[in-house]
């Protein structure tokens, strides 16, 4: 008899892996009555594949249009062996599904799919983001003029930053629910550079240029301003800061200001 | 019986009848603000924020709210996840619901989340453990857990234990209350060859907090039936039967009808409620009377 704690681990591995030896202790435990044990076993296995399978279907839709429902199960089916979910709640898995995308064989030549996916991705962050109340430019004024290069500013959490080579928005939209299936989309006709947040209730998706991007997604990682307006210059020397800052703080868009010791000093 | 016990009776009724909230669904209940006793939602699926938060927020300005739990995993041989005990927690003392709930199984081995409610084994040790699961969440949470009759495709040899005196014995140790699945007792009953009578005879004494009602579907595996839990269709006139008898033993217990997977029309939904309200109804009096 196997006590709780390696039944429960035997049954993980029997069910997600196939792990034969699971399966060997596992299996003459199992009242067969009218059905296999293996067969019984078998339920279990298609409702926790069935069901993540689900939950990544909801949150890839686009992904799973792009290459059709039977290969996305496939797909599926291995990432989740691979990956299976580290947290009991479903809005948080999916996160590795675009990396794994991007090494997966079978689909190898399809580029932009990886894109695609860490576009969804944001949009799922930013559909289940917590609320957080924008700050207003006079929040900076207890910091003095020559810390503004040291500056680390939080964004909303429902910020997301995606760029592609591919026009992964227009794919997005052409593989939505109900969009015209007879849509041709010219994967040459060059790369994005995007805003994933969240306005009110709504997901919105805005098209950024190469140094707002640049300057948004260094901000979003919380590296100090003045290495963010770098990236952005160097992105587009034509690039004016003042106008890029008062564009977040009118679009809500930071929501929180800190100071930086550590890199600051570096700068 | 008077018409203003009538009365009585039919708003006592009303008010016992809920229906499972699921996404599609939060558009019609603002459009149409249906006259139903309760919502209940998955608790975990609210553990984000936004959008999802807000709609919540605005069912429960008008309706009671059962928050149903999927991944506390009461069953882990290593405990309780304290950091999704403190998800729940957090969202009960926002939401104050009327009840909670999670599920004779278990979910999460290793750190892995499996997303299914698996089985246990039901022995000594696994009481023990289930048990002291169960009263950590009552502590942290700082009130009473329903726990639910899981439905279930295999028994295990060394269980030794009937499920539903597993479950009697659980409520005597830790104070919980039992979310009776009927469906889940048709489904398990058949697949493992086990007698619904032996679950109305167990938990005759418990304090049974919650009825689940919900559809299942049909298969055949190497030449066996097997019923699968799908909360897919209508629930099946077996198990409505077992709802009649279920009212009639334990009274009129709040009354949830649970639909998942390819989901009706709103109306569909709210249309199998109305069917436990009359059977609530007809069935209660006759509880009413015998006491």
């Amino acid at each position: 008899m196997l006590a709780l704690r390696e039944f429960q681990t035997a049954l993980r591995r029997a069910l997600l892996e196939r792990d034969t030896q699971s399966l060997q202790v596992l299996l003459p435990e199992i009242d067969e009555g009218a059905l296999a044990a293996d067969e019984r076993l078998e339920v279990y296995r298609n409702n926790v594949f069935a069901s993540l399978t689900e939950a990544l279907k909801e949150t890839f839709p686009a992904v799973c249009r792009l290459v059709d429902e039977r290969f996305f199960a496939y797909a599926a089916r291995e990432f989740i062996s691979l990956h299976p979910p580290d947290k009991p709640a479903l809005i948080d898995y999916g996160a590795q599904f675009p990396g794994f995308l991007a090494t997966f064989a079978p689909c190898r030549n399809l580029h932009y799919l990886p894109d695609v996916a860490r576009f969804e991705w944001l949009m799922n962050v930013a559909a289940h983001a917590p609320d957080a109340d924008a700050i207003a430019p006079d929040a900076l004024v207890s910091f003095a003029a020559e810390q503004a290069p040291r500056l680390v500013f939080t964004l909303h959490p429902s910020c997301g930053y995606v760029d592609s080579a591919y026009p992964i928005d227009r794919l997005w939209r052409a593989n939505r629910p109900g969009a015209d299936e007879n849509t041709e989309i010219n994967l040459g006709a060059g790369g994005v550079h995007l805003e994933v947040s969240r306005r009110g209730a709504e997901v919105v998706v805005r098209k950024l240029d190469r140094a707002e991007f640049a300057f948004r997604d260094a901000l979003g990682a919380g590296i100090p301003l003045a290495i963010a307006l770098e990236r952005a210059f160097t992105a587009q020397a034509d690039f004016v800061a003042a106008d890029a800052m008062s564009a977040l703080f009118a679009e809500g868009t930071i929501v929180a200001a800190s100071l930086c010791p550590v890199s600051g000093e570096q700068v | 019986m008077t018409a203003t016990e009538r009365a009585e009776t039919f708003a006592e009724i009303a008010a016992a009848i809920g229906v499972g909230l699921r996404s599609p669904h939060f558009r019609d209940v603002a459009a149409c603000r249906p006259t139903i006793g309760w919502f209940e939602v998955h608790t975990e699926n609210f553990f984000g924020g936004g959008p999802p938060l807000a709609m919540l927020e605005s069912v429960r300005q008008e309706y009671p709210l059962s928050l149903h739990g999927v991944g506390l995993s009461l069953g882990t041989a290593s405990g309780l996840d304290i950091a999704h005990l403190r998800r729940c927690k957090a969202l009960i003392d926002r939401f104050q619901p009327c009840l909670v709930s999670e599920h004779l199984s278990w979910s999460v081995a290793d750190g892995i989340y499996l997303n299914d409610l698996l089985p246990l084994p039901y022995t000594e040790e696994t009481l023990a453990i289930v048990s002291n699961n169960i009263s950590t969440a009552q502590e942290t949470l700082g009130r009473r857990v329903l726990v639910e009759n899981p439905s279930r495709y295999l028994n295990l040899r060394h269980s030794a234990i009937p499920e539903p005196e597993f479950l009697a014995e659980l409520a005597r140790r830790t104070g919980c209350g039992i979310l009776l699945d009927v469906n889940n007792i048709h489904v398990t009953c058949t697949n493992l060859a086990v007698q619904p009578d032996d679950y109305f005879e167990a938990l005759a004494g418990c304090a049974i907090g919650e009825i689940h009602l919900a559809g299942h579907s049909r298969v055949t595996r190497g030449g066996a039936e097997l019923l699968i839990d799908d909360h897919a269709s209508i629930v099946s006139d077996a198990v409505w039967r077992l709802y009649e008898r279920a009212i009639s033993q334990f009274g009129l217990v709040p009354s949830l009808v649970e639909w998942d997977k390819d989901l009706p029309d709103f109306g569909t939904l709210i249309g199998q409620a109305r069917k436990a309200g009359r059977i609530a109804e007809e069935k209660f009096a006759g509880h009413a009377r015998a006491a």
